[in-house]
Order: structure tokens, then C-alpha cells, then sequence
């Protein structure tokens, strides 16, 4: 009997402090001024050098800003940090720092903030995500060997000239370099971070519009407006409330109920409707987005010479059309290469790149495969997370796609991962021995995002570990040219190695999509499609 | 209940009912015994038939779906059956009950589906009646030590939460079949039916004719199996029809959840869980799935309450 007089105990205890924090979580939302914002968990802690994926990077795009910003409307690439970057020789770059920024904690923003925020962030130590975005920076090679330990702390290609400039020495010409500046792993870091990293990953401290005050993870993150912020775009609300659902329909109930401001995913079952239920607050338009089907290179199974017969006939195998259509109501455009429509010819897209491989062939799919050898293992799963997107439907269905083409109903099955940040750390980790969803929002509206950082040799976000000695070297050359438009070139027939190589399917080009309660104004979405939370008013 | 005024005429204990069983024999009187009665009592009872009926149906939908629909389950048909409604009127065909968000017919679907439930429910009772059987008949009989052990074992296995058990063993596995899904319902659920029959047994093994049995020299087994458990079983077999229908229903929501069956198994739960984004564009992908779990378990659980009334004269 003492056991269960003692069992009791523990119970009230537990209940007490279930109401306390039940009290504690929900009762503060809906201030006045304040975005309640959809969102998802981060994979990681939020350090712009290592995060690499969408949740954690609209965060970080709130809470920094960088030598170059994108423009919200049209996605050029504008000084903000940065006074003036100059070359003659697409090589050597001068960068000069505007004076009167600063940190939220008041340290001032100088070279030295951006220099050492590099230097970390290229350290091989740091183990960070975004590292091989410093690849192209001189001494790369020290700092971040293929294997081993590093050889030098910093990067020698850079360097303090004086509190406001600072020079950059590249491994080869890039002539468009600058304009990769606005990527959030390009962002300066304080002195804090460095001193007590500990502290900065609970509450980092930032240079952009916003602070964060607090962040549970798996329930919400609160941003405060940051008064004293010395940039031109200043938030317009008092604070974004992210709150993290991990199933977007959810999202699209809570947000038709008031309980939430803003939903930058509307699913796919609630696209018939949305017009009827939020009008003119509803935003459709085209982002820098593409899905795609990658295939893990790095096992053998998938990556042994012929299996591209076998890449290129799922392919064919899948009607795009169809799906885009029926599921995605045409927020979706199937996809005819491996960029986006986003980037404009002048950004270097090309329709049509893929061509007869992304083109619904059954019977041509169905040979094509035959001939490779057939499915490895004789089927194949498709995995991806499913609290965002409407993965599940698409993945669904292209399963049928795949199985009606083959005329086997148990060749393709899906593998749905209930969160993103799971999802990540899958792929990331390799632990995939089939086909997985990767898709990418650009970081910044060149060709060049869209193909180095996925498809190069070890490349940051090039998860199934394809590597082609022919694609990279076409891809040095194309950064080395010193006009936009020869690069595009290069890039686009890089493309055709990929169209050969099929290491990831493209599936279609995404739309950026959002809903906004009736309390919001001067919503909208940026090229990347993430929403311009600094600009949205309330009330 | 209906029968009240008949049942007052028969025993009211289950172990009294052997006492007229043996004395039956030596009268040379066809024997009543308390399972005949149960089954001339169920007979009468329209519970019983309507349950029995719908059950049958289930049986043959699992063993020859192809008998109900010539339409294939997995078989989607995007462009032309998207979310297209029902047409009532075409009673059994492919287009009968409408198509899904994938384009297939939900009449198959449904048809199909039925396999996985049942089987789920009725390996899963047929397992745990026999290991939850025989751990509380070995712990009732037995007492002592072995008791003492086999019990607190079970008060473990009862204190899990069974959903939330059931959710993390089923995550620790890649492929989700029906048989691991049946395995881990399996491996949480065996406890009430150990209770059930411990106590049970407990208050056979003290009546007379084990007693006599005893003094006759029967050995052990003879003991446990020709006299106690036919008296001890009834409850169990009441406690495990009736939570057959929960078990089918424990499948569904598993699956509903996405960490029971997965494809290419075709399962309700898994229909209801697809049809619940569609809600408002296409009711009907939601509401038949639905329909079918809640009538399968309402026919398991009617079963289960009829047997309950037929076994259980107390209740008369």
C-alpha cells in the first residue's frame, strides 16, 4: 500500500506541473502587434553557418542582415551591410563595411565581424553546414581539408585592411560572387558568439530587425521588434510569434479559427477552397523553388554504372502533369530542369534542359528501366517528411505513377517522416537507401546556387553524394567566366551531364503560397518565397 | 436483458454448473451443460444474429475480396477519377462509393481493407488469449512465488500506456506488416486477458470437484486442463471478443496515426487518414473508411455482449 500512497504523490505532482506550464505556454499569445506566424522546428541551432534549410533560415533572416539583401520584390542583390565591394580582376574583391551598424547588444559591426564569422564558419572544426560556401575563398584548402586535420585557423585569402574594409582573395575568378553575399551564411557574427557560445545558441544575438526572446522547441519561437535597428527596414509589427505545426492543414484550420495571423504553406487539399475562404489574402506566386527526387550516389545499388537507365526511366515514369494538375491545382509547373523560372533567362534559366527524361513516357520508362536492370531490390520506397508540402499526396501518387508504368502495384511505396527537422537529419546523415525528396528553395537567384551546392563533388547540400568529374569541372569553368551570360552557359550544359546522370529527378517548380488573417497588411513573399515578415503591418 | 426470466432458472455460479453436468451423466439425461445453454440463449438473441451476420460478411470480404469488387485497390486513376463522387446508384461497382484523393475506387478500398483489419483482430485476440491465458492460469492455480512473479509482470505490462506503447514499438520498425502490427498489440495487450483468467482460476481451483479430483490422485495437468479450464474460461472468452472489436479499432488508429500499417497494405486507417485533409472538398473519402471501422468493431463488440450475457448468468 505505501507504493501506491507514493504513486499518488508523483501523480499530483506531475498534474500541478502540467497546469503550470499549461498556463505558462498558452495564455500569452495574440498581443497586440504581434504576427502569429506558421513555422516548423530548425534542424539545428540556429548559427547562419549552419543552417541550411528553410525553417531555420527564415529565423535568420529576421534576426541578421549581411553585406547584400535581396530585394523582396524583384530578388537583385542590394548593398546593406556592405558601402561598396570592388574588383578589377573578378578575383580580388575590397569589400567596405557601412558605418553605424551594430549588434543588438550594441557592439559595433566592423570588417573584423564578418572576417572572423567567415573564418569559423570555413574552419573544419566547426563542422559547419555552409562551410564549402567559403570554398571559393583562398586557403580553403587549409582551413577545410577533404580529410585530415586543418592546417591553418583562418582563411588566408582574407584580410583586415582597417575597422571598415576588408579584402577577399578567391581561389578562381567569380565574377558574380557579390552577389552571393545575401546568403545568411555570409552574415557577421558579434564577439558573444565567440566568447560564450553556450549563451549566444540559447539567445542569439543578432544585427537584424528583430530579437529573439524565447524559443520552446516543438511549440513556438517569439521575435521582438529590435527598437534601436540602425537599417533601413525596420519591422513594421511589434514581434512574430513562429509557431511550429507539424502538419500545415492544421495550420490552415487555426488560421481560418483566428488563432493564427500568417500560413506560408497552404496545403494542397484546402487549394480549392482557399480563394473562397480568404480572397483576396491569399498569395499565390512563383518562388525559387524546385522539388526534386534525389537518389542516394553514395550507396551502390543506386550509383553502379547502368542504374542511370534505371534514374532516368523513373523519370518517365512519373506524370507530372497529372499531379501538378489534379493535387496541386497548378501551384505547382512540372519541371523541365534542374533550376528554377524564378531566376529569369538573366539568371540563367533554360526550359527544357532535362528534355525526353522529364517527359511521362510508360512504356519508354518501363523499357528504360528493364534495360538498366530493374529496381534495385525490385522496388523502391520514396521518403520525405510530411508535416509541410502535402509530401504525402504528391509522394502518393507518384508511386502510382511509377507502379502503373511498371504495371506492378507494390513496386513503389512511400516512407513518410513525420517532422522536417527528422527528415533532415536523415538525409543529412545518409541513413537513405532510396529515392528522397529534395527540395530547394535558391539562396540567392543565380544558376549557380542551384546546381554547385547540390550536385558538386561533396558539396554542402549535396545529400545523395552525386559526383561527376565532368559537371564539376564545367562548373569551375562557368564561375571562372567574367560575363553573366557565358556562365548561364556553362551552367546550363553542365545541366546536361545531370540530364544524363539523373542523380535527382526534378519533379515541378514550386509556387510560393500563403494565407493572412484579416489583423495582417502588406503581406507578401519574397523571391525565396519565405514571407517579408519586417514589412507586415497589423491591425 | 431480455432473457431475465428464463435465466433465473439456471445456476448461478459457474463452477456450480458442473456439479449437475457429472450428475447428468450418471442419470443417463442428456447434460446441459453451461455451454449448450449459451448457445441455445445466443440462438434467440437478434444482438447475436445481426453480429454473427455482418461478421461473416467480414470473413468472406477478407478470405475472397474479389467476390465483392472486380476494381483493384491500388489502381489510381489521377485525371480521370480525382476526388470524383459517389454514384449511389451503381450498388458493388468500382464507382459505387466514389474514388479517393489518389484516384481509386473507395468501394475497393474498402473491400480490401477488410483483410488487414481482421486478421489484426483476430491474431492478436487468438494470441493474447493464449499467452495472457496461460500466464494467468499458471499464476492462479500456482499461487506463491510464481504468482507473486507472473503478476507483477503483468502490472508492468498493464502500466504501459497502450497507445503510446504500441507507438514506440511500432517505430522501432522499417517494415510495418500486419503481422508486426498484430505483434506489438499483441505484446502490450495480453494483461487483461491474464487477469481475467487469473482470478478465474483462483476461484475454480478451490471448488469441490478439483478438490475431488485431487484426492482421486489426478496429476497437474489433467487437473488444470479437463477441470479448471472449462470452468474458468468463459470470462476470458467474454473479455476477448469483446476486446477483439477494440483491437481492430487499435489498428485503425495506429494506422491512422502513419506508425501502423503502411503501404502497400491497404488499411482503413489509413483512408481515414488520408480523407481527413479532403474533408471539406470530398466528404465521402472520410466518411467510409470511418464507416466500415466503426461497424466491424460494433459487430465484434455486439458479439462480444451477447456472449457476455449468454455466459455470464449473474448478468441475467
Amino acid at each position: 500500500m505505501r507504493g501506491v500512497a507514493r504513486a499518488r504523490w508523483v501523480v499530483c505532482a506531475l498534474s500541478v506541473a502540467l497546469v503550470a506550464s499549461g498556463c505558462g505556454g498558452g495564455g500569452s499569445s495574440g498581443g497586440s502587434g504581434v504576427v502569429r506566424a506558421s513555422w516548423g522546428d530548425p534542424q539545428n541551432q540556429l548559427e547562419p553557418a549552419n543552417t541550411n534549410e528553410v525553417q531555420g533560415g527564415k529565423v535568420l533572416d529576421m534576426i541578421f542582415r549581411g553585406l547584400k539583401r535581396y530585394d523582396p520584390r524583384s530578388g537583385a542583390a542590394e548593398n546593406m551591410l556592405a558601402d561598396k565591394i570592388e574588383t578589377s580582376d573578378q578575383q580580388n574583391f575590397t569589400v567596405t563595411v557601412k558605418d553605424g551598424w551594430t549588434f543588438s547588444n550594441g557592439e559595433k559591426i566592423t570588417s573584423k565581424s564578418f572576417v572572423d564569422a567567415w573564418n569559423y564558419a570555413a574552419l573544419v572544426d566547426n563542422k559547419q553546414k555552409n562551410a564549402s560556401f567559403f570554398a571559393y575563398v583562398d586557403g580553403y584548402d587549409k582551413v577545410h581539408p577533404t580529410s585530415g586535420t586543418a592546417t591553418a585557423k583562418t582563411l588566408s585569402g582574407l584580410s583586415v585592411k582597417d575597422d571598415r574594409t576588408f579584402t577577399v582573395k578567391l581561389r578562381t575568378k567569380f565574377s558574380t560572387w557579390p552577389d552571393t553575399l545575401g546568403y545568411v551564411a555570409y552574415a557577421p557574427l558579434p564577439a558573444a558568439f565567440f566568447e560564450n557560445h553556450a549563451a549566444w545558441l540559447k539567445k542569439p544575438v543578432g544585427n537584424g530587425p528583430y530579437l529573439v526572446d524565447s524559443y520552446d522547441k516543438g511549440s513556438s519561437m517569439k521575435l521582438s521588434k529590435w527598437d534601436a535597428y540602425p537599417g533601413p527596414d525596420k519591422a513594421q509589427n511589434s514581434g512574430v510569434e513562429l509557431r511550429v505545426y507539424t502538419d500545415n492543414n492544421t495550420a490552415y484550420t487555426d488560421l481560418q479559427a483566428g488563432n493564427l495571423d500568417l500560413v506560408d504553406d497552404i496545403p494542397s487539399a484546402q487549394l480549392k477552397n482557399v480563394k473562397n475562404d480568404l480572397g483576396d489574402r491569399y498569395i499565390n506566386q512563383p518562388a525559387g523553388i524546385i522539388q526534386t527526387l534525389a537518389f542516394p550516389m553514395y550507396d551502390p545499388a543506386w550509383s553502379k554504372s547502368g542504374l542511370e537507365k534505371v534514374r532516368r526511366g523513373l523519370s518517365m515514369a512519373i506524370n507530372r502533369d497529372q499531379i501538378t494538375d489534379q493535387i496541386y491545382r497548378k501551384t505547382r509547373t512540372p519541371a523541365t530542369d534542374w533550376t528554377s523560372p524564378a531566376l529569369g533567362d538573366k539568371g540563367g534559366y533554360k526550359a527544357g534542359l532535362c528534355g525526353d527524361a522529364c517527359k511521362y513516357d510508360a512504356t519508354a520508362a518501363k523499357k528504360l528501366i528493364q534495360d538498366g536492370g530493374g529496381l534495385p531490390g525490385g522496388r523502391i520506397t520514396l521518403t520525405s517528411n510530411v508535416d509541410t508540402g502535402s509530401h504525402r499526396v504528391w509522394m502518393d501518387a507518384v508511386c502510382n505513377s511509377i507502379n502503373n508504368a511498371l504495371g506492378n502495384d507494390r513496386a513503389c511505396t512511400v516512407n513518410p517522416i513525420g517532422t522536417f527537422a527528422d527528415f533532415r537529419a536523415q538525409t543529412t546523415e545518409q541513413r537513405m537507401t532510396n529515392p528522397f525528396r529534395s527540395g530547394w528553395q535558391m539562396d540567392y537567384p543565380l544558376i549557380q546556387n542551384f546546381l554547385q551546392p547540390l550536385y558538386y563533388t561533396d558539396a554542402s547540400s549535396n545529400y545523395g553524394k552525386f559526383s561527376d568529374p565532368k559537371f564539376d569541372n564545367l562548373v569551375d569553368e562557368a564561375n571562372a567566366e567574367s560575363s553573366a551570360d557565358k556562365a548561364n552557359a556553362k551552367f546550363q550544359d553542365a545541366e546536361k551531364i545531370l540530364a544524363e546522370q539523373m542523380p535527382a529527378i526534378p519533379l515541378w517548380y514550386q509556387n510560393g503560397s500563403a494565407g493572412y488573417s484579416e489583423r495582417l497588411s502588406d503581406v507578401t513573399l519574397n523571391p525565396f518565397s519565405v514571407p517579408v515578415y519586417e514589412q507586415i503591418k497589423v491591425g | 436483458m431480455p432473457e431475465a426470466t428464463e435465466g433465473t432458472a439456471t445456476l448461478p455460479a459457474a463452477e456450480e454448473q458442473a456439479v449437475p453436468k457429472s450428475q447428468g451423466r450418471s442419470d443417463g439425461a442428456k447434460p446441459r451443460s453451461l455451454w449448450s445453454d449459451a448457445w441455445r440463449d445466443l440462438r434467440r438473441n437478434p444482438l447475436f444474429v445481426a453480429s454473427a451476420v455482418l461478421i461473416l460478411l467480414l470473413l468472406v470480404m477478407t478470405a475472397f475480396p474479389s467476390l465483392f469488387t472486380d476494381a483493384s485497390p491500388r489502381d489510381g486513376n489521377l485525371q480521370g477519377a480525382f476526388l470524383k463522387d459517389p454514384e449511389y446508384g451503381k450498388v458493388f461497382s468500382a464507382e459505387w462509393l466514389g474514388y479517393d484523393g489518389q484516384g481509386r475506387s473507395i468501394w475497393a478500398r474498402l473491400v480490401y481493407g477488410a483483410r488487414a483489419s481482421v486478421i489484426v483482430g483476430v491474431v492478436v485476440t487468438a494470441a493474447v488469449t493464449l499467452f495472457g491465458g496461460l500466464v494467468g492460469m499458471l499464476a492462479g492455480y500456482f499461487g506463491g512465488w510464481l504468482d507473486s512473479l507472473l503478476s507483477r509482470l503483468t502490472d508492468i505490462f498493464a502500466g504501459i500506456p497502450f497507445l503510446l506503447g504500441a507507438m514506440v514499438v511500432l517505430t522501432s520498425f522499417d517494415v510495418r506488416s500486419v503481422w508486426v502490427v498484430s505483434a506489438a498489440l499483441v505484446f502490450l495487450g495480453w494483461t487483461q486477458i491474464a487477469r481475467v483468467m487469473r482470478g478465474s482460476v483462483i476461484s475454480c481451483k478451490q471448488a469441490d470437484y478439483v478438490v475431488a479430483a485431487k484426492a482421486l490422485g489426478a496429476g497437474t495437468g489433467r487437473i488444470l486442463l479437463r477441470h479448471i479450464l472449462p470452468n474458468a474460461v468463459a470470462p476470458v472468452i467474454v473479455v476477448a471478443t469483446i476486446a477483439l472489436g477494440g483491437y481492430i479499432s487499435a489498428e485503425a488508429t495506429l494506422s491512422y496515426l502513419g506508425i501502423g500499417l503502411a503501404d502497400p497494405v491497404v488499411s482503413w486507417g489509413i483512408d481515414v487518414s488520408a480523407g481527413k485533409d479532403q474533408l471539406r472538398n470530398a466528404p465521402h473519402v472520410l466518411l467510409f473508411p470511418a464507416l466500415m471501422v466503426s461497424i466491424t468493431v460494433l459487430a465484434f463488440i455486439m458479439l462480444g455482449d451477447a456472449v457476455r450475457n449468454a455466459l455470464d448468468p449473474k448478468l441475467r
